[in-house]
């Protein structure tokens, strides 16, 4: 499944729903704000949160290029978080408290930026300055290429000089100007800092210097710590790990993904942790999980596969709350438009809108995923609030599901419509009412969906679409394969390259696309994006992108969404919710942060009856 | 029995190293560009050159099986792609769980098969037979899955008797061991289809054996009944229960997919399974190795115990 195991364990919720369990029913939502936990708040407790196929293999916050673990964040932002804090209640915005500056002022045509750092301190007391920064940038100019989250362009290489003028103050110039927004809250969202005064140097029993200073040093600096953040075995013995600023520390590791956070009580930050400790434990599969928490035996939070979505009532017998969390990502079905026999008839935009019009979102959200999904109508979840979501995406996107319409394009468009069976085109040419370049007379409507196997929820939407597409004489021919397969047999195909081996696939579905705090689509939907698989290139649509990222205007951002809603880059998929359950007496769950990159137990805490 | 000994070990050798040669191959030609598999949606071109150099997947095959071969020879079986951990220490903390777990499944079927065989065999053609057989048949019919999710619906979840898991964390034999009342039910469920397995052989065998001639010359001498079945048929029943005892001991290195998914027993199955999805050779390599020495260890082992259990076999190689 494309939904990244950092992002399905990080997922937090915006607004939480339970779900109608006391008669075992699950059909509607009841509330927004999850269950009321009532008693008094305790002191301490342990709270043992189940992760399913989760396995860390690394602490050092800088992974190298060839450690896509997405488990890793779990692991460390606890103990080392984001410079820029994602998220606040579930809010999508920056949150102030959280977040390790107290300033933040962009100038100079938004090409300088000057961050005031707050005066935190380091686990073992040191003070956090801004050669800290400088240690973490001095690292990443020289190793970006090693680092798991680079992204082509930005931080570090568009920085042309920091400077620090005092102790607390970083002075940041960039090789141009960005849009403040997405810079702050997609790139500087991803920079953890790094004690200087402990982990500059390059072995374990060497002493601390300024080696971050030469190029040489700061790759042997990063080398070093690269390695040592690989050691599984001395996680929790490693003093270099030792030092942190987040409110956990880790307690204990072991190689099976089983670890533990511990307080820390040098915390600097306002949520100081309340329980005494939160235990990590793996799981083979959800199937284990699901037999565990319906057995009461051990866990205090976990996932509850949409699959077993009837089994709410059962768990809440047993003790347990159920929420749901939406994903903050966009879903999609990603056309070909290169594929050697499709992509001309991807490449018009009447055909995309077609197959978009045929696709019964509603009837997805309701009948496949019991009502816990985002409707999927454009690119930017509802979820993301006013700010993000333009009117037209609030009002069901441009192309809500009408049978009637995509009959209608297609008639237009000189095919003969076959509903229930396959459609084809009558008039070939480029003229009005013609089917469009390179769309050959009798050439069927015809596609091949491939989708992540393995998860019942995405059989079932895509038999969903495959008979609903047939209203139009759309026929979707589906084949299942593991996420793995179709990333390792499938490319990217454009105009520039399509070669026939791995551009064979006409549609794909192997889930959603993560976004950060700002829903950008840079990356996703300008031609040279790394995430643009089927080729879709628009002059406009790179134009109004490029606005987001480095323009100032505040309007740029609906003018970006309402266009690329409208052109479909790719088809707008409903995108499904994770669902939690937690114990009854643990409190602080809710709001879930979807953005932070990880859960925050320092929020949580047990209650016992009493007012 | 030294020379045949030695030949048998020199043929073993010969096999493991065409398993690793094949297996590399067939490997090899699986298509889809393993970086990318591995990598998944944070495959950019620069990410997968990196990946390829690092793994030496870039260079020609013959050299990427040498340089296998090499590392194999210094007692390294590689990293894994997709966990980032030695394959060695992958396995070696997974295989001795596995073998405690199907290793005493395996004990549990054969102290239960082996002697409801014989009693069978003792009463050929009985209701008791039949009815003995008709349960270790449909035992054996069901799936293994649906008797765990029914043993844990009933004895967990209803009647909270057993966990239902192994609790997650536990490296160690001695941690499987110390939460054993985790193990009841996967070990329970493992030897299920097995029973059926070792009694209906122990039982044919047997009813060979209770017609020989030499059964009725023992009976004839005034032997006692309960002497004749533990001297003479147990001995000769087990010759093909020690065949499949050799056969299953790739079983207990290659682990159970279906019980360490249901039971959160994290085993050389689920290893092996999850690393064929997402293309990681070296744990496929390693596990295949194994497995591949297992094989032949089982079939040493069995053709040893044919020898020990049965001078007729022990003088004709001689």
């Amino acid at each position: 499944m494309r939904k990244t195991r950092r992002m399905a364990a990080a997922a937090a919720i915006v607004s939480l729903a339970t779900l109608a369990a006391a008669c075992g029913s699950v059909g509607a939502k009841v509330g927004g704000g999850g269950s009321a936990v009532s008693g008094k708040k305790t002191r301490g407790g342990v709270v043992t949160i189940a992760e399913v196929g989760a396995s860390p293999n690394f602490i050092f916050p800088y992974a190298p290029s060839t450690n896509s673990d997405g488990y890793n964040v779990n692991l460390t932002m606890g103990l080392w978080p984001s410079l820029v804090y994602s998220g606040d209640g579930g809010k999508s915005i920056v949150n102030p408290q959280e977040s390790l500056f107290s300033s933040l002022t962009y100038s100079h045509h938004d090409s300088v930026i000057t961050m005031v750092l707050k005066p935190w301190k380091w686990s073992d007391g040191t003070a956090i300055t801004s050669r800290d920064f400088t240690f973490t940038y001095n690292l990443l100019k020289v190793n970006y290429k090693n680092w798991i989250d680079y992204t082509q362009g930005l931080f570090p290489t568009d920085v042309t000089k920091v400077l620090t003028p005092n102790a607390h103050t970083v002075v940041l110039d960039l090789n141009r100007s960005y849009n403040p927004a997405f810079y702050t809250d997609d790139v500087l969202s991803t920079i953890v800092l790094l004690p200087q005064h402990a982990w500059d140097k390059t072995s374990l029993t060497g002493k601390v210097g300024n080696f971050d200073e030469t190029t040489a040093g700061a790759k042997a600096v990063y080398t070093f710590l690269q390695k040592q953040g690989g050691d599984m075995g001395t996680f929790d013995s490693n003093p270099l790990w030792k030092v942190v600023y987040g409110p956990w520390k880790l307690g204990t590791f072991n190689s099976s993904g089983y670890y533990s956070w511990l307080p820390n009580k040098n915390y600097s930050g306002p949520d100081k942790p309340v329980i005494s400790e939160a235990i990590w434990t793996p799981f083979t599969t959800d199937t284990a999980e699901m037999n565990t928490l319906r057995s009461n035996t051990s866990i205090d939070l976990g996932t509850l596969p949409l699959n077993d979505v009837h089994q709410v009532g059962a768990l809440n017998s047993e003790g347990y709350t159920v929420a749901d969390l939406p994903t903050a990502g966009v879903a999609e079905i990603v056309p070909n438009l290169y594929n050697p026999t499709n992509g001309p008839m991807l490449r018009q935009l009447y055909i995309r809108q077609v197959l978009e019009y045929l696709i019964n979102r509603p009837q997805i959200v309701s009948k496949v995923y019991a009502g816990y999904a985002d409707p999927g109508n454009g690119p930017v979840s509802v979820l993301y609030g006013k700010q993000w979501d333009s009117p037209l995406e609030k009002a069901g996107g441009p192309y809500p599901y009408s049978p009637a319409k995509a009959i209608a394009l297609l008639k237009a468009h000189g095919w003969k419509v076959v509903p229930g069976g396959v459609s084809t085109c009558a008039h070939a040419g480029t003229g009005t009412g013609d089917c469009g370049t390179g769309v050959s007379a009798g050439q069927p409507l015809r596609f091949q969906l491939l989708y992540t196997s393995g998860i019942t929820s995405f059989d079932q939407q895509n038999a969903a679409i495959q008979s609903s597409e047939e209203a139009a004489g759309v026929k979707i021919v589906l084949k299942a394969e593991p996420f793995n397969t179709i990333v390792a047999t499938t490319a990217t195909c454009n105009a520039s390259s399509h070669p026939a081996s791995t551009c064979a696939w006409q549609l794909q579905d192997y889930g959603y696309n993560p976004y950060f705090l700002d829903p950008s689509g840079a990356g996703l939907f300008n031609t040279d994006g790394y995430g643009n698989y089927g080729g879709y290139s628009s002059p406009e649509e790179n134009r109004l992108i490029d606005a987001t990222e480095y323009g100032s205007s505040t309007s740029a951002f609906f003018a970006y969404e309402n266009y690329t809603a409208q052109q479909l880059p790719v088809l707008w998929l409903p995108d499904a919710s994770f669902l939690y359950v937690y114990k009854k007496n643990l409190a602080g769950i809710t709001p879930w942060d979807p953005f932070s990159g990880t859960l925050n137990p320092e929020v949580w805490y047990y209650t016992k009856p009493g007012s | 029995m030294t020379w045949y000994l030695t030949r048998r070990v020199g043929q073993a050798l010969a096999v493991i190293i065409g398993v690793m040669i094949l297996t590399f191959i067939l490997l090899h030609m699986e298509p889809g560009n393993v970086a990318r598999a591995v990598l998944g949606l944070k495959a950019t071109p620069a990410r997968v050159a990196i990946f390829d150099d690092t793994y030496g997947l870039n260079k020609p095959l013959y050299a990427q099986f040498l340089l296998y071969m090499k590392q194999l020879l210094q007692g390294n079986l590689g990293i894994s792609y997709q966990l980032q951990q030695p394959v060695s220490g992958l396995i070696a903390q997974r295989l001795p769980r596995d073998a405690l777990l199907l290793g005493l499944s395996t004990l549990l079927a054969l102290i239960v098969g082996v002697p409801t065989g014989i009693y069978q065999a003792t009463h050929h053609n009985q209701l008791v037979d039949d009815v003995t057989a008709g349960t270790w048949f449909t035992l054996y019919s069901a799936p293994d899955f649906l008797e765990a999710f029914l043993l844990i619906a009933l004895l967990c979840v209803q009647f909270h008797v057993f966990q239902p898991n192994f609790p997650g964390g536990i490296t160690s034999v001695g941690g499987v061991l110390a939460d054993w009342r985790a193990l009841v039910l996967p070990v329970f469920v493992l030897s299920i289809n097995s029973v059926a397995n070792f009694s209906q052989y122990a039982r044919s065998t047997a009813i060979q054996v209770l017609a020989s001639d030499y059964i009725r010359v023992a009976r004839a001498k005034g032997l006692p009944r309960r002497l004749v079945l533990t001297r003479h048929v147990l001995r000769n029943s087990l010759l093909p229960v020690i065949t499949l005892l050799g056969l299953s001991l790739p079983g207990i290195v290659a682990g159970a997919v279906i019980a360490e998914s249901v039971f959160n027993f994290p085993g050389m199955g689920l290893l092996f399974w999850q690393s064929a999805l997402s293309h990681d050779f070296p744990v496929m390599l390693g596990a295949t190795l194994i497995i591949g020495i297992a094989t032949v260890i089982g079939n040493l082992m069995a053709d040893i115990a044919y020898g020990i259990m049965d001078p007729r076999i022990r003088h004709v190689r001689n």
